[in-house]
């Protein structure tokens, strides 16, 4: 039999061996081992020592009105309104203590976006000026937008000119 | 449904409730009521904790009936409940709980009161540290291997149900429990 420690494939033998849940042909191959391997034995001894405290730890009995308290948890349920209980697999988000507070700020978030539309922005640089910018730029008419790219235009023809004469001359 | 389901004598039970018997819940309770207290026990590690806990699992269990197939064995679903319901307690309020964890201990060594004829305080003292230096060592497992260790010592589970109760490969469950028993070797071994 290949050592189950240093093969690492059948480690999990000597746990079930030390849980019992080993067939006797198998325990009885392991148990042959473990006479010949010292770390066998000792992750025997050490896993048997582990199972003994773990015995020791009982759990507390279960209180008495355990069923009682079930019950009648079960018959509040059946008695609330179809609006709890349609609200009841998102009791436990509301119960988390950041969730209020952040429900509460995209509610004001909503309710500002909703009073002033499309005069929220966001930006990093608001100064005491921001509003009279913000509706200078809300106040621009299309037809400022046209003279201005025209006068862009413009400039741009004169300067075309300027930087190569002799294109332009012979072009002419 | 599968054959395996269909010998579960739980997942039978359950298909009763499902049709409104009562008594078939109360059964399963019967049944099922103290191992899923001690499981979520021992991992939280409070009595009031566990007990609220088991009584969701129970109540989660009831409001499922409806809907309930016997895919898996009704165990697996019962402990996929209570470890989830386990985990999130633990990762809501773990220093709380911790801090409960301490002042139940005093508190259980209060309650035990000692008989004229039963072991002497010395003993009593010894075995209360006993306990509490277990108690810290399951306590220190990361969740995932607290739970596995206690389904496989404590509930008997095969390495194939604490697969699908941990929704994980075999092969994880066995790497879990190594490590875990490695880790409580370790700690636990000077108590043999």
């Amino acid at each position: 039999m290949n050592c189950p420690i240093k093969s690492h494939e059948n480690a999990d033998l000597l746990l079930a061996y030390c849980a019992r849940k080993l067939d006797s042909e198998t325990a009885g191959l392991l148990e042959r081992h473990m006479e010949l391997c010292p770390d066998c034995r000792a992750f025997r001894d050490g896993q048997r020592a582990v199972w003994n405290a773990l015995d020791q730890w009982e759990a507390m009995p279960v209180s008495g009105d355990f069923d009682r308290r079930l019950y009648r948890r079960i018959e509040q349920e059946q008695k609330a309104s179809w609006v709890d209980r349609l609200f009841q697999p998102f009791r436990p988000l509301f119960l988390r203590p950041a969730l209020p507070l952040a429900a509460a700020c995209v509610v004001m978030l909503a309710g500002l976006l909703l009073e002033y539309p499309g005069r929220v922005t966001v930006d990093s640089n608001v100064t005491s000026d921001a509003p009279r910018a913000q509706s200078a730029v809300v106040d621009v008419q299309p037809v400022e937008v046209e003279k201005t790219l025209d006068d862009l235009e413009m400039l741009h023809e004169f300067n075309a000119p300027a930087r190569a004469p002799g294109k332009t001359a012979k072009s002419m | 449904m599968g054959a395996s389901a269909a010998l579960d004598c739980d997942a039978e039970l359950m298909l009763r409730v499902k049709e409104g018997d009562g008594a078939s819940f109360a059964l399963l309770l019967g049944k099922h009521r103290s191992a899923v207290v001690h499981f979520l026990y021992r991992m939280v590690q409070n009595q009031a904790v566990s007990e609220e806990l088991a009584q969701e699992v129970f109540l989660r269990v009831y409001r499922s009936r409806e809907s309930y197939e016997p895919t898996a064995k009704f165990t697996t679903w019962l402990f996929r409940i209570a470890t989830h319901l386990a985990l999130n307690s633990l990762r809501d309020g773990k220093n709380e709980r911790n801090l409960e964890y301490l002042d139940d201990d005093s508190g259980e060594a209060s309650n035990r009161e000692a008989p004229d004829r039963g072991p002497s305080v010395e003993q009593r003292l010894v075995k209360e540290a006993r306990l509490q230096e277990i108690r810290q060592a399951v306590g220190s497992l990361p969740e995932k291997q607290r739970a596995a260790v206690l389904m496989h010592k404590y509930e008997e589970m095969e390495y194939s149900q604490i697969a699908k109760v941990l929704r994980c490969s075999e092969s994880a469950v066995k790497s879990l429990l190594f490590r875990a028993y490695e880790t409580l070797r370790a700690r636990l071994a000077h108590m043999a």
